[in-house]
């Protein structure tokens, strides 16, 4: 009688285990916590990760419960790959991945084995479906920022000589991925390239640069780097009195760099392409009330947006009973200006199109924060996708 | 006949053989035939942390056949397996067949590593290092920079390796694959230890000026050196290229080739076994440390944090351990345990 009840009891509760491990639908979360990207990479999981509580708080996505499993990859593209592995064989159905090496060192097995992965690497390649057809992310691409950038420079202008523009950016392949389209672009427009450098994103010093490029006198100068070499640069710019307003791109200015470079910030641009804590959004309130009032970075918030948006990819999917990669794939691209709470502009995606949206927040930045100044929007230019 | 107590050789061919024993040999055999039939139980995260270590395996025999046995230190490793693995890659995007294309990338990779070993002729030590430290950067800036070919920053996109139409598009498919290449690069560079050559590398590495006063050429055994570590480490590149399928510059940094010294380092200098167990160690490491991780956030939610903020530091650790208490790697912990076994009871 004992020995029944016993196997009875065990029964039940594998059953009841099994029952509830089929109710979680489980995502991976790659992140680095430790590597060489670590400061930035801390807060874009945590922003995750407080998506997914968010979501679960409310109820999960169609009653289901999101887990996470959350692996520290140290930026390391070896232990991306076992990372991606680990989760494969726990039976993920979404990857939340983050850096440019991982990112393309999985484009293909992602492919392979259709797990949607949404990154923050925002190369260009990724956005066309021929190239990676699992991949998203919900920021614009390297390129399209750069265009952007350059558009609202070029329609606040109002000398009538062509604008000068410089470029400085790190030897690497993030910080080369979206120069040939910011030149190709800055030319159609009519400015003028008057010099280009490279600064290393663990250099210390930039000032041989600099002078070579003030010479050339720019109005504006692009900042391809990431923060410590960005307050290298503000820096140097600011004790050789440079007249150009230096415009950075997204992994180039974030709230540490306000701290970092100090008064040299002031009266320079930063794109963002999600907004900063503190503006007005629907998002914001949700953001407040979970992380208790505490100030969070820039990344944390994209790193929200970026859950956000696959959880309502999942739930479509869900909704239609394809709760599995291609099924999530699928209803990621019938998203048609999907409003994540105000956090980011709209996101779109398309069968033959993965450009969440072709829009960039551009910020004005000073010591005491970055304030809002314009989104800007371009036109989605099909010659553009993948590039 | 009366068995034999210890080993005795009445030639030099038995003496030099690889497995002197039959106990060796069925422990061997034995061994392997685990490893062919221990991937169906394994699950495919498993099976990848395998096909991890055989790739590990090539690179880390081929570095030590350079470094530990020939003496010529390299920081361009990592540089080398990026050269296989583009020069592969190029090859299969053209439509060649996988296994010309990954001779011919181990070929390209020999002939760049024996350019970039034409200075350890009047190099040696520290200088020698800053040399090929070189090469790792010329290289990974060509990578970068020759978009025609290589894709630049954005990478190149390659399949699963196909050979005659079956094709390797899976971990356990892919563990064959790796096996082989990994048995025989072991095996490769096991005999070429054996031969004129590897007694030639040794020479050279133990004392550059008595090894050319007994009449040996020490450019072309150094080029010789270079020449089929690079080649290993081509194969090693062609078959990483192929495994993961997408290959860009940052994979080759300057961090790979610090990582497969280390793992040499703390496998033994030197030794063939070494470089095996370098290779286990270092790819398991960060796995175990973040299982570790993992079991410990049950007990305390914040600990993982810092103890994932300590695995670099943690892993520092252990090199330096490993220096200190024990300078010729596991290899030697492996002869020692081995050496208990056989004298216990007794102390000699």
């Amino acid at each position: 009688m004992k020995r029944i009840l016993q196997v009875t009891l065990l029964t039940l509760v594998t059953l009841f285990l099994v029952s509830t491990a089929q109710a979680q639908i489980r995502i991976g979360l790659i992140s680095d916590l430790s590597g060489a990207t670590s400061d930035v990479g801390r807060p874009y999981a945590e922003g995750v990760k407080d998506c997914v509580k968010y979501i679960n708080d409310q109820g999960g996505v169609n009653g289901q419960k999101i887990e996470l499993l959350q692996v520290d990859y140290a930026y390391n593209v070896q232990q991306a790959l076992a990372a991606y592995n680990r989760f494969k064989s726990q039976g993920i159905v979404a990857l939340q991945g983050w850096g440019t090496a991982d990112t393309e060192a999985l484009v293909r097995q992602v492919a392979r084995d259709r797990i949607p992965t949404f990154s923050a690497s925002y190369s260009a390649h990724l956005t066309d479906p021929n190239i990676a057809p699992y991949n998203f992310f919900i920021a614009a691409d390297y390129s399209t920022q750069f265009r952007a950038a350059l558009s609202y420079l070029y329609n606040s202008w109002e000398k009538d000589r062509a604008p000068r523009l410089g470029l400085v950016y790190p030897n690497v392949p993030y910080g080369l991925a979206p120069v040939p389209a910011g030149r190709e672009y800055a030319r159609e427009l009519g400015f003028e390239i008057v010099g280009e450098e490279n600064v290393g994103l663990g250099d210390m010093d930039s000032t041989s640069q600099l002078i070579r490029l003030n010479r050339q006198q720019p109005d504006f100068v692009w900042v391809g780097g990431t923060i410590s070499s960005t307050a290298v640069i503000l820096k140097d710019a600011q004790r050789l009195n440079m007249g150009a307003t230096f415009i950075t791109n997204i992994w180039g200015s974030d709230e540490q760099l306000l701290s970092l470079a100090g008064s040299a910030v002031n009266g320079h641009l930063g794109l963002q392409s999600a907004v900063v804590y503190g503006e007005d959004v629907p998002g914001m309130e949700v953001i407040r009330d979970l992380t208790g009032g505490r100030h969070q970075m820039t990344h944390y918030i994209r790193g929200f947006a970026s859950m956000y948006v696959m959880a309502e990819a999942i739930r479509i999917a869900s909704e239609k009973g394809e709760l599995n990669g291609p099924g999530i794939r699928d209803a990621a691209r019938t998203l048609r200006d999907f409003d994540p709470m105000g956090l980011t502009p709209p996101i779109s995606f398309f069968p033959d199109d993965h450009r969440p949206n072709m829009s960039v927040n551009i910020y004005r930045l000073s010591q005491d924060g970055m304030e809002f100044l314009a989104t800007e929007t371009l036109e989605r230019r099909m010659d553009w996708l993948g590039k | 006949m009366q068995g034999k107590c210890g080993l005795f050789f009445t030639t030099y061919a038995k003496e030099s053989q690889v497995f002197h024993t039959g106990f060796q040999k069925t422990s061997v055999a034995l061994f392997f035939l685990i490893l062919l039939v221990v991937p169906f139980f394994l699950n495919s995260y498993q099976v990848s942390l395998l096909n991890l270590i055989n790739i590990a395996v090539i690179g880390a025999v081929s570095l030590n056949l350079l470094t530990g046995s020939c003496g010529q230190i390299s920081l361009g490793h990592g540089a080398f397996i990026g050269v296989g693995a583009y020069a592969t890659g190029v090859c299969t995007l053209n439509g060649w067949p996988f296994l010309p294309a990954l001779l011919f990338g181990g070929s390209v990779t020999a002939l760049v590593g024996m350019i970039f070993g034409i200075p350890s002729l009047r190099l040696k030590g520290i200088y020698l290092a800053i040399a090929t430290l070189a090469a790792q950067l010329i290289l990974v800036y060509i990578f970068l920079h020759w978009s025609s070919v290589t894709g630049g920053a954005i990478g190149m996109g390659l399949d699963s390796p196909v050979i005659f139409g079956f094709s390797f598009d899976t971990d356990l498919k892919m563990f064959y694959l790796t096996l082989f290449f990994a048995v025989l690069a072991v095996l490769m560079v096991k005999n070429i230890l054996r031969t004129k050559s590897g007694r030639a590398f040794v020479a050279i590495r133990d004392f550059h000026l008595s090894a050319e006063s007994v009449g040996i050429n020490l450019f072309r055994y150094k080029l010789q050196a270079f020449g089929v570590s690079s080649f290993l480490a081509g194969i090693a590149g062609g078959l990483w290229a192929h495994y993961t399928m997408y290959i860009t510059p940052e994979q080759f940094e300057i961090g790979l080739s610090i990582h497969y010294l280390a793992m040499i380092i703390i496998g033994g200098l030197g030794s063939v076994l070494g470089s095996v167990f370098g290779a286990v160690f270092l790819t398991l490491l960060p796995e175990g440390l973040g299982i570790v991780a993992d079991h410990l956030s049950g007990f305390f939610p914040n600990i993982s944090t810092y103890f994932l903020a300590m695995r670099d530091g943690i892993f520092g650790l252990i090199l330096v351990l490993f220096l200190i208490f024990e300078p010729d790697g596991l290899a030697r912990r492996w002869q020692l345990a081995k050496s208990y076994f056989k004298l216990h009871p007794f102390a000699h």
